[in-house]
């Protein structure tokens, strides 16, 4: 018997499908949270959601300012923790170390980087909130401050372990040339390996912000969940709130139903959506440059 | 040639660097120890099998653990096909360079998104449009999604490394794409659908903001029945609800405890996937 037909090829059609709801998951999300969020954008207005400095829900009064402004200052100060030492552990671990300790010590953090966020949430109220209660004269422990600094000690590992990989990425000839033309180890370091990581670190330190910005739980459990604090500078040692702690709070039982109060709810989560995209999309351009 | 004041500035970077790896590495192990002094003497038999009772001051965590494990087991057996399907149709079915490329970074793009919003979805479509309520069947499918891109990069990295040439025999002898993918294929990358596996368990166990509106509670749940309205209990859940009113000393003790096997459970998952990682290093590198 002639086949005139190709057999239909069953190990596609399922692989292939199944792809296809990977794919339709990703964009489905990102469509949902635009499509609920209409709404607050009709109401507030892109620019009018986006700097509002007032959310009382209560009032129908919907703005985001203060929320960005709590999660960039919690990243960042994560960041201000995160990058000098992860990037210098790193360093050390590629430049210093032999190739079977560095193993070793790769191994460790990497495995550091899977502790739940729920058991740093816990460290952070037990121990690192009365620290900075105590320590700073606060009115109290739940600050932008503590989440900052919790979050950095957090992504430590996720920065070291990249900024490892960024590092050892750059080719051994590099290395050769610049102790070939008489550098010692530091210069060879500071001048021919750095440079040349340059982009890569760069990734990697984007990418540990964007978890930074993503992460909810162990935020939510010492950030103090305080809305419209003014976004300035005693702030940072006061309550306050982030995208994801909104996000995480039981306001989000409270909005549904109510269609304008869960636009902003789901404003805040596209928001959210868009920034992290962002990071991702840039981190990965970052690494692709050669 | 290397003068002695070179040589002694030349020392700076190294012990800088070396603080910082040294600080790095305290401050983690000190995340460890500070748990496993709080929460080891809490953990006995009787911790591990008991259910809970007066809201967490007595009794052990039974539910908690089972409600973890039903929920990391539900996820992997939905996340497992989806990657293993991805990962096939992206290297092997996949002809267009700038597809697969798309293919990769959307997976990039779903594992950089922060699990609140994955929760948030889940509570919108299964929790509410669906009508299931709080239900284990809701959480898993969300850990699902949230584990799929970790089992993906796993599977995928490891098809990479499928020798060219036999891939080339397996075609000059005449086999068509799918018996390449059963007889070639899945045997050799099935290792890192097992590595994926163990990380992306031991990343969803630990989870919280994804089940926090889709499956867990704090109480008044033993072993689901059925899929409406089934929630389950859970250790991170558990843990998040104490740590807010972590006052109560009484309370502590047994708080510290989840933390401990909560801690272990992950800690124990991600060493096992750990030899198989660095054998795919290795192999990277020779």
């Amino acid at each position: 018997m002639i086949r005139t037909r190709p057999r239909l090829d069953l190990t596609r059609a399922t692989a292939g499908t199944l792809a296809l709801a990977v794919l339709a998951v990703l964009l489905g999300m990102g469509a949902l949270f635009f499509w609920q969020s209409v709404p607050v954008w009709k109401s507030e207005g892109i620019g009018g959601f986006l700097t509002g400095k007032q959310w009382f829900y209560r009032h129908e009064r919907y703005g985001l300012w203060t929320m960005l402004f709590g999660t960039g200052a919690v990243a960042l100060i994560a960041m201000l923790v995160a990058v000098p030492l992860g990037l210098g552990a790193a360093i050390f671990t590629s430049e210093f170390l032999s190739p079977k300790t560095r193993l070793v010590v790769k191994a460790l953090v990497e495995l550091l980087a899977g502790v739940p966020s729920v058991v740093y949430g816990l460290l952070g109220v037990l121990l690192l909130r009365n620290w900075i209660y105590e320590g700073l004269d606060l009115r109290t422990g739940d600050t932008l401050l503590t989440g900052g600094i919790l979050l950095g000690i957090m992504v430590l590992p996720t920065v070291m372990t990249l900024c490892d990989d960024a590092l050892q990425a750059v080719p051994a000839r590099f290395r050769r040339a610049a102790r070939g033309l008489g550098l010692t180890r530091q210069e060879t370091i500071l001048h021919a390996v750095l440079p040349q990581a340059r982009s890569a670190i760069l990734a990697s330190i984007l990418l540990g912000f964007g978890r930074a910005t993503g992460e909810t739980i162990a935020v939510f459990l010492v950030i103090g969940r305080q809305d419209n604090r003014s976004p300035d500078f005693s702030a940072l040692v006061s309550p306050g709130q982030t995208l994801t702690s909104k996000l995480g709070g039981s306001e989000l039982n409270i909005a549904y139903g109510d269609s304008l109060h869960w636009g902003a709810m789901m404003g805040v989560a596209s928001v959210l959506l868009l920034i992290s995209i962002l990071v991702t999309v840039g981190g990965r351009r970052l690494l692709r440059r050669p | 040639m290397i003068t002695p004041r070179k040589r002694a500035t030349s020392q700076w970077l190294f012990w800088i660097t070396g603080a910082c790896a040294l600080m790095a590495v305290l401050m983690l192990a000190g995340i460890l120890f500070s748990v496993a002094i709080r929460g080891l003497g809490t953990i006995d038999w009787a911790f591990l099998t008991e259910p809970m009772k007066r809201g967490g001051l007595e009794g052990g965590i039974v539910h908690h653990l089972g409600g973890t494990l039903i929920l990391v087991t539900t996820a992997l057996l939905i996340a497992l096909p989806l990657a293993a399907g991805f990962g096939i149709t992206q290297e092997l079915y996949c002809r267009r360079e700038s597809l697969k490329e798309a293919m990769g970074t959307a997976i990039y793009l779903l594992n950089g998104l922060p699990s609140i919003l994955f929760g948030i979805v889940g509570y919108l479509v299964l929790v509410k449009w669906a009508g299931w309520g709080k239900s284990w069947l809701a959480g898993g499918i969300v850990l699902a999604v949230m584990m799929l891109p970790t089992i993906t990069v796993a599977f995928v990295e490891r098809l990479r490394q499928v020798p060219r040439a036999q891939i080339q025999a397996a075609r000059g002898l005449g086999l068509s794409r799918s018996q390449l993918c059963w007889s070639i294929l899945l045997p050799q990358a099935s290792s890192g659908l097992i590595t994926g596996s163990l990380l992306g368990v031991a990343r969803a166990a630990g989870e919280t903001a994804p089940i926090l509106f889709t499956a867990a509670i704090f109480s008044g749940a033993t072993w689901p029945d059925g899929l409406r309205e089934s929630p389950v209990l859970s250790l991170p859940y558990h843990v998040f609800v104490l740590a807010q009113d972590a006052l109560d000393p009484e309370a502590q003790d047994r708080l510290w405890g989840t933390a401990a096997v909560l801690l272990g459970l992950v800690m124990f998952l991600s060493a096992l996937a750990l030899p198989l990682r660095l054998r795919i290093r290795r192999h990277e590198t020779s």
